[in-house]
């Protein structure tokens, strides 16, 4: 049995990506189990789900505690979220990444394989949902599931034109893949799990909102309207705590004057 | 032709509702049990399903209304958990007590927070319904089915509840088998009462509705009646649980107790729903060992199968019982079941109660192997501390 971690964030389809990838890989004659972890999600907060792949009925019911694979669709998560816990030696990383494995900030007795998932879901669903992108890859990296497999999975899940262009993900994502390298002589970065009382949910980020202070009129729909109270008064101009901003551009589409615009983080 | 589908738990309790044409179904929402009644109305809007969906206002309703479908003589159907489920207590006396074979799913929500443990079943313990609890996607489905029949059947005529954990179950996907509707009609055919209550028919109804509820006789009998129901009911369960089996090719033990790696067992835990599958894991790596010891699935806990134990408890030296739920008071609540069972025996087997998995507190196979190694040394004549453990 096969058993593989997802880490995402609330909105990027990680549960969903886990149930498609479940029914492709039922396709290729797999028995598999495809378990989602429920709590108080919303959209940017980190979110885990696991895969277990077998070749007849699975009956643990507990969840993956020392995965096989770790599968992050998002960039940043790692900074926040213990990712590589339990990873077992000579496991398998794939993340959502710009650069190669090597670069990716992860480091340790394992191999990373990446893909700009990210941008191959802007160039094609025109939103940042990667989990298609993600298994697009999956199936180039560890040659578990077929194209053919993957895209009666996607169909069925979306029939239609959802479909088709998650589809145009997959395939992009398949061919752009980058294969896993070994990390072991990097040293990995350190986090620490935050607790319900920590509030920077800064990484969670895509998009960062600027004020320009020149156009605002200090009006307040921005400071009523931000689901995070990130975002204070000063000398009546807003001004906004990045620690406390999850980029979700609330204040940008309520802003009358369009002082606010939305700018994508570098990574 | 089957046909398979990779589906969540909930999805399968759908399925079970639609294969066994519920014809009415109430639906209120509430987590975890929201998108069974999300997937009902789809398959209604979509035409797949002709039934009458009614989104009532509460739980009580959702009861009450199922009821009186089911005794106007169509298949009734309705789902809740947790809190859901303890609104609805008093209207499920009344479903009981009126011999209405409605069938509900719960799909079990702790009545101390979101997570799933049996505390919501456990408080409807004495209201007269079956209970039927499920280990798997495809076990929520088939039992589904069955509760129909069983619930139906004239020896019978109880509502049913089938019950799954919530979140382990109702929203982890796997492969579940979708049996042939045709087949399934012919297993379960239309549900028929001699006593619909209808307008025209009040004047022949009303005689036994008052006999149902103990007007002129004896005012015991309506509990007489549901007892002796439900101990007919373990027959019934067993005959149409060997029906479902050849049809479909799937049963579950003899429908009562399902028992695992129990042959030359010196001791055995007994579980419910989904710790039992996970023990199913634990079990066999201890087998591998060479220690000798099965699990007991516990699959109908109403009618509690007093006899299946008894026969258990005069082959085995113990008894390691986990409950998913606790009577503070007293204790584990299957722990209680089963010993009051094993009393009669002349020789009677070591019993030990743990609780594990309370307010969705995660079960692991290794926790299930602690379990059952301090079963196995308590039936090897060791002592193992105390009786009592919260794994």
């Amino acid at each position: 049995m096969i058993e593989i971690r997802f880490h995402g964030r609330g909105g990027q389809g990680a549960v969903t990506g886990v149930r498609v990838l479940a029914t492709a890989l039922y396709y290729e004659g797999k028995f598999t189990q495809g378990i989602p972890m429920y709590g108080t999600e919303r959209r940017g907060a980190p979110v885990t789900s696991f895969l277990r792949v077998g070749e007849e009925r699975i009956n643990e019911r507990d969840l993956v505690h020392e995965p096989d694979m770790v599968v992050i669709l998002d960039p940043l998560l790692g900074q926040t979220v213990p990712v590589t816990d339990g990873l077992r030696e000579g496991g398998l990383v794939l993340i959502n990444h710009p650069r190669g494995g090597r670069d990716a900030g992860l480091g340790g007795p394992f191999k990373v394989a990446t893909v700009d998932a990210t941008r191959i879901a802007m160039e094609t669903l025109r939103r940042p949902i990667t989990n298609t992108a993600i298994i697009g890859a999956f199936a180039k990296v560890t040659g578990m599931v077929t194209i053919e497999s993957l895209e009666k999975a996607v169909m069925k899940q979306w029939p239609g034109l959802v479909g088709e262009i998650n589809m145009r993900a997959v395939r992009k994502a398949y061919e752009e893949a980058n294969m896993p390298v070994d990390v072991s002589d990097i040293e990995g970065v350190k986090v620490r799990q935050l607790g319900m009382m920590d509030r920077d949910v800064s990484s969670w980020r895509l998009f960062r909102p600027e004020i320009d202070a020149e156009k605002c009129v200090g009006c307040r729909r921005c400071y009523i309207f931000c689901p995070e109270v990130a975002i204070s008064m000063v000398d009546d101009k807003a001004q906004i705590n990045y620690k406390h901003c999850k980029g979700c551009g609330i204040c940008a589409e309520e802003c009358p004057t369009e002082a606010i615009e939305l700018k994508q983080e570098e990574i | 032709m089957a046909q398979w589908e990779v589906m969540v738990g909930n999805k399968a309790v759908a399925y079970a509702a639609k294969i066994a044409r519920a014809g009415y179904i109430s639906a209120f929402p509430i987590t975890p049990q929201t998108t069974i009644v999300q997937y009902l109305s789809d398959m209604i809007a979509n035409g797949e399903l002709d039934a009458e969906y009614v989104t009532v206002e509460g739980e009580l309703t959702a009861q009450a209304s199922a009821f009186t479908a089911s005794a106007a003589g169509v298949r009734a159907f309705t789902a809740t958990s947790g809190p859901g489920l303890l609104y609805m207590h008093h209207p499920m006396h009344v479903t009981a007590g009126s011999r209405l074979p409605v069938v509900m799913a719960v799909v079990h929500r702790s009545v101390k927070g979101m997570q799933p443990d049996h505390s919501d079943m456990m408080a409807q313990r004495d209201t007269g319904w079956m209970m039927f609890e499920c280990e798997h996607s495809q076990e929520l489905l088939d039992t589904g089915i069955m509760a129909y029949k069983i619930a139906e059947d004239e020896r019978v005529r109880l509502p049913a509840i089938f019950a799954g954990d919530g979140y382990i179950l109702s929203y982890t996907a796997e492969p579940v088998e979708l049996p042939p509707q045709e087949e399934v009609d012919e297993f379960l055919p239309p549900y028929q009462t001699e006593w619909p209550l209808l307008p025209e028919k009040m004047n022949q109804v009303l005689p036994f509705m008052m006999k149902q509820f103990g007007f002129g006789g004896d005012p015991q009998d309506p509990w007489k009646r549901q007892q002796k129901a439900m101990e007919e009911a373990k027959t019934v369960i067993r005959e149409v649980n060997d029906e479902y089996g050849k049809r479909f090719g799937r049963s579950y033990g003899n429908g009562l107790v399902e028992e695992y790696m129990c042959e030359d067992a010196d001791a055995v835990i007994v579980a419910m729903g989904t710790i039992a599958s996970t023990a199913r894991t634990a079990i066999l790596n201890l087998r591998k060992e060479g220690k000798n010891i099965g699990l007991v699935k516990l699959k109908s806990f109403k009618p509690f199968p007093a006899e299946e134990f008894q026969r258990i408890g005069k082959e085995v030296k113990a008894l390691g019982v986990v409950d998913r739920n606790i009577s503070c008071g007293s204790g584990g609540i299957v722990f209680g079941e089963i010993r009051n069972s094993l009393y009669d025996l002349d020789e009677r087997p070591r019993t030990l109660q743990f609780y594990a998995g309370l307010i969705g507190k995660e079960v692991k196979v290794g926790d299930i192997e602690k379990v059952a190694e301090k079963t196995m040394r308590v039936a090897e004549g060791g002592e193992a501390g105390p009786v009592v453990e919260w794994v």
